[in-house]
């Protein structure tokens, strides 16, 4: 079967509930979501988990897709909310377990990968906030426009541009990395 | 114009972007069912959604059947003890056939009057 643009699909999963239509989204965009996540947690298994979930709320919250930016960036916005609170139930499940003495277990799943699997991007975004990361790989991994971006992240389009900027610069300072090595 | 310029501001990429952009690229993820599996939850949980609601109403209504019936006896029980002069009869209530008729011909009158004025 013949499937349309994505607008046309959301239209067909929204009306009459078509879960073939939705699946046919699904099947279009999950590598940028999954690799965004994996990027965002650095946790493969723990990614695909919570792409699982982006999904499923993006079935939930589909009706309020206006079709004004593109489904990408839409999803990815959902993806980025649920990695954020994801992240925060851990830290609090972290907390209890520490307050209760299993501080072994509560370590908290900061962005960490083993030494000897590191690869470049790991250690470029190693360096960068939660935050920078997230916009970092928005952008240059998903390639979403600063527009794009700051629907993504309720972020006004300047503090995109900073975000971005802070990001190179810190990338540039930690590996000491020259405009002109890499002509 | 301004978002015009923005824009082309945006596309203007130095060494770094591009640097940044190659790092960052990464090999499409296989599906491997796994939008298969997404699609199979969300048919569950709609199906779920779907036989939920019908079967909570027949629950709800056999649990509320025996209260129902207790009650209505209640009512009656209270109503059959009350003074008989208590409860106006049916026959008072309802108004007499001479009335019925008088109030017909009164209606079909002034209906057909005022589709004769019509005219």
């Amino acid at each position: 079967m013949a499937w349309g643009e994505d607008n046309e699909l959301v239209a067909r999963a929204v009306s009459s509930q078509d879960t073939r239509a939705f699946g046919e989204l699904i099947r279009r965009h999950q590598s940028h979501v999954r690799n965004f996540l994996r990027k965002l947690s650095g946790d493969t298994s723990a990614a695909d988990d919570l792409a699982q979930d982006c999904f499923m709320r993006a079935w939930d919250k589909l009706h309020t897709f206006s079709g004004r930016g593109s489904f990408i960036g839409w999803l990815l916005k959902i993806a980025y909310t649920t990695f954020l609170q994801s992240k925060r139930k851990s830290k609090r499940y972290s907390e209890i377990l520490e307050q209760v003495g299993h501080v072994s277990v509560a370590e908290s799943r900061n962005y960490s990968v083993q030494a000897d699997e590191v690869g470049d991007l790991d250690k470029f975004l190693a360096v960068l906030s939660e935050e920078e990361r997230a916009i970092m790989v928005m952008s240059y991994a998903c390639g979403l426009s600063h527009r794009e971006i700051s629907e993504a992240t309720s972020m006004p389009v300047g503090s995109v541009k900073s975000v971005i900027f802070r990001g190179k610069e810190k990338i540039r300072t930690s590996f000491d990395i020259k405009d002109h090595q890499h002509g | 114009m301004t978002s015009k310029i923005i824009n082309m501001a945006e596309r203007i990429k130095d060494e770094q972007d591009r640097l940044l952009e190659s790092m960052f690229e990464s090999a499409p993820i296989a599906d491997d069912g796994f939008s298969g599996q997404i699609v199979r939850r969300i048919r569950r949980r709609l199906w779920v959604r779907r036989v939920t609601l019908p079967l909570a109403a027949l629950l709800g209504g056999l649990v509320a059947f025996q209260p129902m019936v207790a009650l209505l006896k209640g009512l009656y029980s209270v109503l059959s003890s009350m003074p008989i002069d208590f409860v106006p009869s049916l026959s008072d209530s309802l108004p007499s056939l001479q009335l019925i008729v008088t109030g017909a011909l009164i209606l079909f009158v002034t209906l057909f009057s005022l589709s004769m004025l019509e005219d």
